[in-house]
């Protein structure tokens, strides 16, 4: 009886703990969730995309992505860069830096950090395998001795992405990192050339290494507008707006340098559902990339209409279904249709994105103005599938389909594993072969082998999300013969689409350019070497007391420094 | 009047309810490809994905629900009676059986139970090095061959021919043997095991099959293994040995029916183990081909879609009572033989 | 039961661990998936710099990352070609294991192959959450487990009231899998939609200040989820096989006698039948040990803790190997330890048990 009021004590006392949070004031911290934790913030080593994110609030780099146009702006450059091409090889970008542009402790930005952070990127003993490879398209930086905030960069090659992607680093500052400037006695192109291991690099790399920045960003001065407070592995980052930032000058402040947060906090929940639970609970502000069930669920929901803001916006990554093109059964282009006429496209959009997203007859996205909306969409249509069959040589003979010397027409499906979206379609491919009496062995393969099989030839039909973007119309990368070894998956080669592409880049006005695409489109239609599927849509949820999210198709889908967070006054809902 | 019912009458209910339950099961899962189901298994209707139970509408319907992958449950629960009936329990019996030996016998004979002659070593230095394919093979193999011949033959000439028996004797390991080799599956992280795993082919039912027995038999063994220290010390086991049986035929028919005893709890739960593991790969996304139908795998569908209930109601029903019929089959079992071990051997 | 013995089998635990350790470090290593190619990025990336880089610095920058993390060397100081003719080659020192083991020797566990951080700094954070909770869980789950069996036990039938209720439910919550169970918690205790009573992570972002009573309130509020799970789901293994076994010691002839005497029920399987049945239990506890150290990977994903669990699941699928060999050495030092404290607790309940050499 004497533990009674103290059991009751404790009672009370754990249950006013389990109370959510009142509804959040104006100078709340901005809770964002992660499904994983960013690992490192090291500038060099970019793990994956919350890395990426995180590294963008603590430094700036030349130009960064305006999430509301869907291009480059300016950042620590005072303008997009003015291109040259030289001959037929070399391309030069003129580059300004802005004269405000400083770091905290004072010292102006210049072109000699620009310089610094270019060689450590390819600096030995360094962990920057992956971000050497991006940029060994940079040949030489020459400073301009007249302006010490002027620059050019000597680019190898003619890329039309050149001008976008040559600014897309942070910059490092070479007076903190490296106080002796022992990298300007080497160049660029002999540390690009070979690994040299001279006292004075590993010197500078065992220095970068004991300074751990990945894990003590606040070590160095970086440019950007936020510091990181507090980081708990595995559970939460915090990050601390800067009080005297050189960007807050800038009149009229440009969209890509603007940080409203005085607190930005990133919140680690892997699982799907309990997200879901912490942002009805108003533990979580801002909830990115929702699965479409999720979405739908909480549209429908009273209450979380009341409390949450939906947004949706199409992006850029398409659902494909890729054919190996080296296969004997798969060489020429009539079978290859006639396996992309049992994929189900509208039926996969309805049952795995509730319909959202957009079905497409190329590489291009419908509301691209270069689409050729004069090829009809790819549907299932099995009856058309036989007669291709049968065009290409193929007879229903015992049970299975044969061609005459000996070849059985049996394929393997390959996809990442643990992907809910992946294994509907391999499945619904798999029901619709089986139909036809063509056997499918499905193998769902884990995410670091997958490439290597990929590589290796090993598949026969593969399922996979190509990440796209809406600057320029470079399909090289996947379809070239060039890239065979590299993002051609299938293998394929030809050589009308090989010139396609290539002019497609070199193309100058608009009006060639669409005329190009369209004939592109019609060409990939006709050879088959991959069916497209859909777009996927990108869905964000958050408190309705913020605005300003700028959500887009392009990664991460929504912009944390520009939120702007009106406290417990009601925001105008948007849709 | 005595009417002569058949034995089978007199089982109490309970008991009649666990054993028709298992029947059914055993008959859906062989008669799976015949029955007249709505919709096959593993085939995704694109138009009802994560649906919930229809018991009236156009068209067939869904009884029981599809997952988020558009699968039908009833579907997947019946085929999944099949995979259950040739996956899960053999794997579960034969990791109990042998668990219960292995546990047994290292019980029974410990370290220094079990003498072997010297001229095994050679033999199996050869063996190995042949196997092996380690340099010059042919000639080593041979020359460890022939040592291990002499030493037989030494051993023979010298217990036919002199008074002194042979005292020299190698004692086989047999506890650290079988308690190292539980213990280093046992302490390997499964997710370990699994993603070293992952990185092949997905596994056929018969690697499956592999896999849960290596994961599963420990546990059983080193539940044998204690009831064995402690049934070794029994009075009886004394008796026999004085009595003069060979140290085999005590091991199997005396001192391990008894050992054996905290299996028949132990067994059903092993069941369950198995199938908790089947759905924790398909949670974790590997392992199964996604194309074999299997209650563990409609389990691991859950996280995809929370709130769908009859993804746990179906198979999760359907796995407690199956649960539930093999204990009850077990006490059943168990209550028979405790009777008529009460009298010793 | 000497002192030397309980030295000898701490050795022997140290060794069998580290081979435990070599045989994953010697698979890991030659399993065919090498971890660069999160570093690389995907080559089929439209727009980005990723897909501007020729095959040659692909290849280059691979080679770099190899030869910075140490992979280039060959695996162990023996290796044998793959195909025909048959050959082993001796590597002598300058080889992976040899400077793994090297290292370890001195009390170095390695460095991350995703971040370079130290190993130790990693485990180090994610141990000091995981052991506390589960020491908990155990103890509560091992208190509760005997409570139970010893009411189950006293049963004088099979099917008497609420001691059938209870094994049903226990069999019902064994045959469901723990991310069942801890979603069906989560669903149903922090749903704004049924009952909003518990927070949703396992860790809140901003606690009350240190040592108060609101501080202790806050933490165990976002425990009682994780803990709740985890106890229901060890409860099953541990209390029917526990009361199986009472019920068997309860049919002997010393708790006839016992009974006789006039001790009540409760008296007879407490003080007499349970020191008898303690087996299984020690069995299943000492089982448990090394998932204090391991973690459970479902609770920590679904609760968002920062445990071992989830550590060692997310270095397994990023193939991040000194991590994991490092996990591992730690769980079977862990099951290791476990056995030997099984073996003592043998010998203390039961001395009959004498222990094997």
């Amino acid at each position: 009886m004497r533990y009674l009021w103290l059991g009751n004590y404790l009672l009370a006392l754990l249950l006013s703990a389990c109370t959510p949070p009142a509804n959040r004031q104006v100078g709340d911290p901005i809770r964002i969730r992660w499904a994983r934790d960013p690992e490192t913030l090291d500038p060099l080593a970019q793990p994956n995309q919350n890395t990426v994110e995180a590294i963008n609030l603590l430094h700036a780099g030349l130009l960064q992505l305006n999430f509301q146009t869907s291009e480059y702006a300016p950042a620590l450059a005072e303008a997009l860069p003015t291109v040259q091409l030289l001959g037929d090889s070399l391309t030069q970008l003129d580059y300004h830096l802005r004269a405000a542009a400083t770091w905290d402790d004072g010292r102006p930005v210049l072109a000699t950090d620009v310089d610094f952070t270019l060689k450590l990127l390819n600096c030995p003993g360094l962990p920057n395998e992956g971000v050497r490879s991006q940029f060994s398209f940079i040949q030489q930086l020459q400073l301009d001795p007249t302006d010490p905030r002027h620059f050019k960069l000597m680019c190898r090659g003619q890329a039309p992405e050149y001008p976008w992607v040559s600014g897309d680093f942070p910059i490092l500052s070479e007076a903190s990192l490296d106080s002796t400037h022992s990298l300007r006695q080497f160049s660029l192109a002999s540390l690009q050339r070979a690994a040299q291991t001279t006292p004075a690099l590993l010197a500078l790399a065992k220095h970068y290494q004991a300074l751990s920045q990945g894990y003590y960003p606040n070590r160095l001065p970086g440019c950007g507008p936020y510091r990181l407070a507090d980081w708990q592995p595995n559970h939460s980052l915090t990050f601390e707006r800067k009080a005297t930032w050189w960007a807050d000058q800038l009149r009229p402040a440009p969209l890509v340098l603007q940080a409203h947060p005085k607190i930005i906090k990133y919140i680690i929940l892997p699982d799907d559902g309990a997200a879901v639970l912490a942002l009805r609970r108003h533990e979580l502000d801002v909830y990115p990339s929702m699965q479409a069930r999720d979405f739908q669920r909480l549209k429908a929901s009273p209450l979380a209409q009341r409390e949450l803001a939906f947004y949706s916006s199409p992006s850029y990554d398409l659902l494909y279904a890729g054919f190996n093109t080296q296969c004997p059964a798969l060489r020429d282009k009539l079978t290859r249709q006639a396996l992309g006429c049992l994929f189900d496209p509208a039926g996969l959009l309805a049952g795995t994105q509730l319909g959202q997203g957009q079905r497409t007859v190329g590489l291009l996205p419908p509301s691209s103005p270069f689409y050729n909306d004069s090829l009809p969409l790819p549907t299932y249509a099995p009856a058309q599938a036989v007669q291709l069959l049968r065009q290409a040589g193929w007879q229903f003979v015992a049970g299975g389909w044969r061609r005459s010397p000996a070849q059985r027409l049996a394929l393997s499906v390959r996809y990442r594993t643990n992907e809910e979206t992946f294994e509907t379609v391999a499945l619904q491919f798999r029901a619709a072969a089986a139909k036809l009496g063509i056997p499918v062995e499905l193998r769902p393969t884990e995410a670091t082998t997958l490439n290597h099989t990929l590589h290796a030839g090993d598949f026969d039909v593969f399922v996979r999300i190509l990440k796209g973007s809406p600057l320029g119309f470079n399909f090289e990368p996947v379809l070239h013969s060039r890239a065979v070894q590299e993002g051609n998956f299938g293998g394929f080669s030809s050589p009308t689409t090989d010139h396609l592409l290539e002019a497609i880049v070199t193309a100058s006005t608009a009006a060639r350019k669409r005329q190009l695409l369209r004939k592109f489109q019609v060409q990939l239609r006709e050879e088959s070497p991959l069916l497209p599927l859909f777009f996927m849509p990108y869905r964000l949820a958050a408190d309705r007391h913020l605005s300003h999210l700028l959500p887009s198709g392009l990664k991460p889908g929504y912009s944390a420094a520009a939120i702007i967070s009106s406290g417990s006054l009601p925001a105008a809902a948007r849709k | 009047m005595s009417v002569r019912w058949p034995a089978w009458f007199f089982v109490k209910l309970p008991h009649q309810l666990a054993l028709g339950w298992l029947a059914l099961v055993v008959l859906a899962g062989l008669a799976s490809p015949m029955l007249p189901l709505p919709y096959p298994p593993a085939t995704p209707d694109l138009l009802h994905i994560a649906a919930p139970p229809a018991w009236s509408g156009p068209g067939p319907l869904h009884y029981l629900g599809t997952d988020p992958t558009g699968r039908d449950v009833l579907a997947e629960l019946v085929f999944g009676a099949r995979q259950l009936l040739l996956l899960s329990l053999p794997a579960a019996a034969a990791a109990t059986l042998l668990g219960a030996l292995a546990g047994g016998a290292a019980g029974f004979w410990g370290n220094r139970g079990l003498a072997i002659s010297w001229a095994a070593v050679p033999a199996t230095i050869a063996a190995a090095w042949w196997v092996a394919e380690l340099p010059q093979r042919l000639t080593s193999a041979l020359i460890l061959l022939i040592i291990s011949i002499l030493l037989l033959a030494s051993k023979y000439l010298s217990l036919r021919y002199s008074r002194r028996s042979g005292n020299a004797t190698l004692f086989f390991p047999l506890d650290s043997l079988v308690l190292g080799s539980a213990t280093l599956l046992s302490a390997v992280p499964r997710l370990v095991l699994v993603v070293a795993l992952a990185a092949g082919p997905p596994l056929g039912t018969g690697g499956l099959l592999v896999l849960l027995l290596l994961v599963a038999w420990p546990d059983a063994a080193r539940l044998v293994r204690a009831q064995m220290l402690r049934v070794r010390a029994q009075p009886f086991v004394e008796a026999a040995r004085a009595v003069g049986l060979p140290a085999g035929r005590i091991w199997w028919r005396h001192a391990l029916p008894h050992a054996c005893r905290p299996l028949w709890a132990f067994a059903p739960l092993s069941v369950a183990g198995l199938i908790g593991l089947e759905s924790t790969l398909a949670f974790l996304g590997i392992g199964l081909l996604p194309t074999t139908s299997s209650w563990g795998r409609l389990l691991g569908t859950l996280p995809q879609e929370p709130t769908a209930w009859w993804l746990v109601a179906g198979p999760g029903l359907a796995l407690l009572f199956t649960l539930l019929a093999l204990q009850r089959l077990a006490y059943w079992l168990s209550a028979n033989q405790h009777s008529q071990l009460v009298l010793p051997k | 039961m000497s002192f030397w013995w309980v030295f000898a089998r701490l050795g022997r635990a140290l060794l069998a661990a580290w081979g435990i350790a070599s045989a994953i470090f010697l698979t890991v290593h030659l399993l065919p998936a090498a971890p660069d190619e999160f570093t690389l990025g995907d080559p089929s990336e439209l727009g980005s710099a990723v897909s501007l880089r020729t095959s040659a610095s692909r290849q280059a920058a691979r080679q770099a990352l190899r030869h910075r993390l140490g992979l280039d060397e060959p695996v162990f100081y023996l290796t044998r070609t793959a195909g025909r003719p048959v050959r082993w080659q001796w590597h002598g020192r300058h080889n992976q294991y040899h400077h793994w083991l090297s290292l370890l020797l001195r009390g170095n566990l390695g460095y991350s192959y995703r971040t370079g951080q130290p190993v130790a700094a990693l485990l180090g954070p994610a141990l000091a959450y995981s052991i506390p909770l589960m020491v908990l869980a155990a103890a509560l789950a091992t208190g509760l487990a005997i409570w139970l069996a010893l009411g189950l036990a006293n049963a004088s039938g099979a099917l008497t009231g609420w001691q059938a209720v209870a094994r049903t439910l226990l069999t019902g919550i064994q045959a469901l899998p723990l991310f069942s169970l801890s979603l069906a918690l989560l669903l149903l205790l922090a749903n704004p939609d049924l009952l909003n009573l518990l927070p949703a992570d396992g860790m809140s972002t901003d606690y009350p200040p240190l040592g108060g009573v609101a501080w202790l309130a806050s933490y165990g509020a976002h425990l009682v989820l994780p803990l709740l799970s985890l106890v229901l789901a060890v409860l099953p293994e541990l209390t029917l096989p526990l009361e199986a076994t009472l019920r068997q010691e309860l049919r002997a002839d010393y708790a006839s006698t016992a009974r006789s005497k006039g001790l009540t029920s409760w008296q007879v399987a407490y003080r007499h039948a349970l020191p008898n049945a303690l087996l299984p239990l020690l069995t299943s506890f000492t089982g448990l040990l090394p998932t204090m150290v391991a973690g459970t990977v479902v609770v920590e994903v679904l609760f968002a803790l920062p445990g071992t669990g989830r550590l060692l699941a997310e270095a397994a699928a990023t193939h991040d190997y000194p991590l994991v060999i490092a996990s591992v050495l730690l769980t079977s030092i862990a099951r290791m330890l476990a056995l030997l404290l099984a073996d003592v607790l043998y010998f203390w309940t039961d001395p009959r048990l004498r222990p094997s050499l």
